[in-house]
């Protein structure tokens, strides 16, 4: 079941990381709290797995980083959405959104 | 160009992402600190929820392409200690696929190269030669014809585009003091136009050229340029002194021109008068068409026919009795079709060579892959993902084919060298370049890698099927694996064992074959024989006294040097012998045609060749100065033409003469002696009657020397042609060598091709099929080692075990031998043309092919029987 999860995460992590960036140039340290906070402590991972995705992320141009300093005067790694990221989290979330319409549907009315 | 400065900013990268990192560490820490955590268990906690810092790290690394690079080292260099710890399977199967690939790409493409792509000429396929057949005989009568009949043939123009024809003559090149020979070609106006190619410097010959009175002009031969004239260009313009007129030469011609095997070409209009002196006064053209499309070669040969049987009317002598033409295209010339077929047959198995070379590789794979199945289930449990399993596996799989593709193409390349140098002057069309054929190679390249890559992932995918617990627990174990794809397996090794014993039969008929050749008795002596043909000017030697006067002085000094014992004229060289003519014989009268070879020779010929007198004697000296008319036979003569009769004394005429250039009048001559019988027609031929008479008789025909030395007759070579010179510095020396060489460039030099080439595919099948059985054998005994462990452990003997697996590779060499040998003696019949002496069921072959695989075979079943019995039954039990 492990593996299970961990590998849901890895296709959901992507979109959520992209939805977290949309609302403006954040640090990793920032995402990885505001995932948590908002999924309730859903997704029980190693905080560090949240790194090879922003990678890979900015890898694929959907990210783009800049480093400056912080409110509290430390420099920081930045990460922002491109205008292709932005497309890519728009037909993911349409996606998402279809899926878990559709599933939702079958499991209301497959009594 | 971020990549470029990405790649060139490796530290700062590193140093940056190791920030990032820390810095969300930091923030932990302190977020902690903030909710009055002591700092050292802040920092504990921060640690500890973000996990392994490293493992994060190179995680991201992966992510970014330019570290794919050091990804794909490490995987090789993990691929490559994985193959280093198996050296036996990766040099086993490194060298089959080398095999296969460079076994089939050089022999297809020297069949290809000399069959089906000989020549360079325009449009060639069209290209076609006449032949006039004897129907009583089932050979060639004639492939050269009469200047008339070609004008006539060439008048057909509704059957062919256009004809051209050549004459060979032999060109003196007067150069000062020496002479050298050159083989020339008259050729018949529009020759250049109708090959199509495009001449390397200068200008070929054109229509001016032909015409009576244009001043005279001759084009080279590349090689001959290259080779006897150093490839000067400077050459061009310069005018030549052959054959004692002036000719300008015009033209280098391509590389692959080389009609007629010609070194230069002169052109020859049809109203230029006879000056050239063949063997009996008449000139013989070779003739080549360009056959119309949709025209058929049998359309055409029966349209010639009309014209060949008006001909027969008016020249008798150039016709036998029965007779048709025959149009064979142009390929018919370069291989006789005979061996054609056979030819076509061994292509086919240089393909199925290939396909078993890997299937052998395939075998291998697979065997090796079984044996891993637990590493990659280990693996894969472990946590290796799909993707990485299946990366290393290619990077293995890319070694093996790298490695055996690289090794291919030099065996390709070595094996199309090889087959270039053993290939015999005369065997293939002077055209022909042997060279390696590129798309053939990559043809057999891309079969041999996808092989590999194909079987190389075998593992993985199997251990990716996620049905992991399953190969942990029955890896490799019990009788159930035997069973598992084991029928197309052994499919392969009984077709490999069945195709390697056609092959090696085959060979060994050729073996066989040519043993029988070199045991012929020849019935006289090659050795210590030095030979050369003496193209004398025509100008000059036009009567047997002429010729005398140069060969008389010359053999007399000859004789009388150190070293060589006797020195003699002759017209031919044997085995070759002689002249045809029709013959008759005072007091018998017969109705059919009498026919017999003669010889033009001095009084040394009979002991220059130690060939025994019987009865009577040879000529004396004196005889030969005076041209009488006095003749030796051999036995053959006197069995078929006197019977018991005695022949000395009597007269015998040879029609041929009267109708020489230089005539003998009343062609009679008497018998003086018989000599024992000496091959006439080559080896391979029935001897003819044959008969000798005094050179002096005419002044007609082609002359040489043959000179029995008592040392190396090579070495003789020098004083010979220093004498010859010193006679008559015109006179040029050509094709000097031993009659030893001679007999061997023309007698030995194709069947000994055909022995290598078969030679070379029987050692090919032998090495793949014993590749092929171990490989399988290998595989199946792998697969059982947990049962043999079994059986070790609950008493069997090694012996047993080992009588197990020979007996299971018994079963599959036996029935691939039995397959075998039924197909071979089937085909065999496809080179009875080609076999001299042997049966093509020849029985010895059959049994020692036979034994010999066994032997090897059992050998290679041996191999893994024995590791199979080393093995520990403990080891054997616990390897699961």
């Amino acid at each position: 079941m492990a593996q299970e999860k961990s590998e849901f995460l890895k296709g959901t992590l992507d979109m959520l990381i992209l939805k977290v960036v949309a609302a403006g140039p954040i640090h990793g340290y920032a995402i990885s709290q505001r995932i948590q906070q908002v999924s309730k402590d859903f997704f029980q991972v190693p905080q560090g797995s949240l790194y090879p995705a922003l990678h890979r992320l900015e890898e694929r141009d959907w990210l783009e980083a800049e480093w400056r300093d912080t409110a509290t005067g430390r420099e920081a790694k930045f990460y922002k959405l491109t205008r292709k990221g932005r497309t890519q989290l728009e037909s993911e979330v349409l996606h998402w959104e279809k899926l878990t319409d559709a599933v939702a549907l079958i499991l209301r009315t497959a009594e | 160009m971020r990549w470029l400065r990405r790649f060139t900013q490796r530290a700062l990268l590193e140093k940056r992402l190791e920030s990032e990192l820390q810095f969300h560490i930091e923030q932990s820490t302190e977020s902690y600190i903030a909710q009055g955590i002591p700092p050292a268990e802040a920092r504990r906690r921060a640690v500890l929820e973000f996990g392994g810092v490293e493992r994060f790290k190179e995680e991201c690394r992966e992510t970014h392409w330019e570290n794919q690079w050091d990804i794909v080292v490490r995987d090789f260099r993990f691929a490559l200690g994985c193959l280093r710890k198996d050296r036996r399977f990766a040099f086993v199967a490194i060298f089959a696929l080398a095999l296969g690939i460079g076994a089939s790409t050089a022999i297809f493409s020297v069949v290809d190269n000399a069959l089906f792509e000989p020549f360079a000429y325009k449009d060639s396929r069209h290209l076609v030669t006449l032949h006039l057949r004897d129907l009583d005989q089932a050979n060639d009568w004639r492939g050269l014809f009469l200047y008339d009949e070609f004008q006539e043939f060439q008048k057909q123009n509704d059957l062919f585009d256009s004809m051209v024809a050549n004459l060979p003559e032999d060109v003196v090149y007067s150069a000062g003091e020496n002479s050298l020979l050159l083989f020339g070609n008259y050729v018949t106006p529009g020759t250049f136009e109708f090959y199509g190619v495009a001449p390397y410097l200068g200008r070929s010959l054109a229509p001016a050229d032909y015409e009576a009175g244009a001043p005279p002009v001759f084009v080279m031969r590349y090689k001959a340029w290259i080779n006897k004239f150093g490839a000067d260009p400077s050459l061009l313009g310069k005018t030549f002194r052959l054959n004692g007129v002036s000719r300008t030469l015009v033209g280098i011609e391509a590389p692959r021109f080389a009609w007629g095997g010609a070194e230069l070409w002169m052109p020859r209009g049809p109203k230029e008068p006879k000056i050239i002196r063949s063997f009996d006064g008449r000139q013989y053209w070779g003739v080549v068409a360009r056959i119309r499309p949709g025209v058929s070669t049998q359309q055409a040969a029966a349209s010639l026919n009309i014209i060949a049987q008006r001909f027969s009317k008016i020249y008798p002598k150039d016709y036998p009795a029965h007779f048709s033409m025959e149009v064979a295209s142009f390929a018919h010339i370069v291989v006789p079709p005979r061996f054609r077929r056979a030819l076509y047959v061994f292509s086919a198995a240089v393909g199925l060579l290939l396909l078993i070379g890997c299937a052998n590789v395939a075998n291998l794979l697979l065997a090796r892959a079984t044996t891993r199945e637990k590493e990659f289930a280990v693996r894969a449990a472990l946590g290796a993902g799909r993707f990485h399993l299946i990366r290393q596996l290619l990077a293995e799989s890319f070694l093996l084919a790298f490695a055996g593709g690289i090794l291919g193409i030099f065996f390709a390349w070595a094996g199309v060298k090889t087959i270039a140098a053993v290939l015999p002057d005369f065997t293939i069309a002077s055209e022909t370049v042997i060279e390696m054929n590129g798309a053939v190679l990559v043809f057999a390249l891309v079969v041999g890698i996808c092989t590999v890559f194909l079987f190389g992932l075998a593992p993985s995918l199997k251990a990716s099927r996620g049905n992991l617990e399953e190969s942990l627990r029955d890896t490799g174990k019990g009788l159930s694996g035997v069973q598992g794809g084991a029928g197309a397996r052994n499919i392969v090794v009984v077709a490999e064992v069945a195709l390697c014993v056609t092959l090696l039969f085959t060979a060994s008929l050729f073996v066989r074959s040519f043993v029988a050749l070199q045991r012929v008795p020849l019935g006289l002596h090659t050795d210590h024989v030095l030979t050369a043909r003496l193209p004398l000017p025509p100008e000059r030697y036009k009567t047997g006294a002429q010729l005398n006067a140069f060969f008389r002085p010359l053999l007399t000094r000859l004789k009388s040097m150190p070293g060589i014992a006797y020195a003699a004229e002759s017209s031919t060289l044997p085995p070759y012998g002689g002249i045809r003519s029709e013959v008759q014989v005072s007091g018998q009268s017969h109705t059919e045609k009498w026919y017999g070879l003669f010889q033009l020779c001095s009084e040394d010929y009979i002991p220059v060749l130690r060939i025994p007198v019987l009865e009577g004697r040879t000529f004396t000296e004196t005889e030969v100065n005076d041209a009488r008319q006095v003749a030796v036979i051999n036995q053959t003569f006197q069995r078929r033409y006197f019977d018991k009769k005695p022949s000395i004394g009597q007269k015998i005429r040879l029609n041929e003469l009267k109708d020489f250039p230089d005539a003998v009048k009343d062609p009679w001559f008497e018998v003086i002696g018989v000599v024992a019988d000496a091959r006439n027609r080559g080896l391979q031929e029935p001897i003819d009657p044959e008969v000798w008479v005094p050179y002096t008789v005419t002044g007609s025909a082609m002359r040489g020397i043959l000179v029995r030395t008592t040392n190396d007759p090579a070495a003789m070579a020098k004083t010979v042609a220093r004498e010859i010179w010193a006679t008559d510095p015109s006179v040029a020396m050509a094709e000097p060598g031993t009659l030893d060489h001679f007999l061997d460039l023309f007698t030995f030099a194709q069947p000994r091709f055909a022995l290598w080439i078969v030679g070379m595919f029987a050692c090919m099948g032998l090495l793949l099929a014993t590749i092929g059985v171990y490989s399988v054998m290998a595989y199946n005994t792998a697969r059982r080692t947990h049962e043999f462990g079994l059986r070790v452990a609950l008493g069997a003997a090694a012996r047993d075990v080992v009588k197990m697996v020979l007996g299971q590779g018994l079963r599959l060499l036996t029935l691939g031998l039995v397959i075998g040998l039924v197909s071979s003696l089937a085909l065999s019949r496809l080179i009875t043309s080609e076999l001299w002496g042997v049966s093509p069921h020849d029985p010895l072959a059959l049994v020692g092919v036979a034994a010999l695989l066994l032997l090897i075979g059992l050998l290679a079943c041996w191999v893994p029987a024995r590791r199979a019995t080393r093995v520990d039954p403990m080891t054997a039990l616990r390897y699961e």
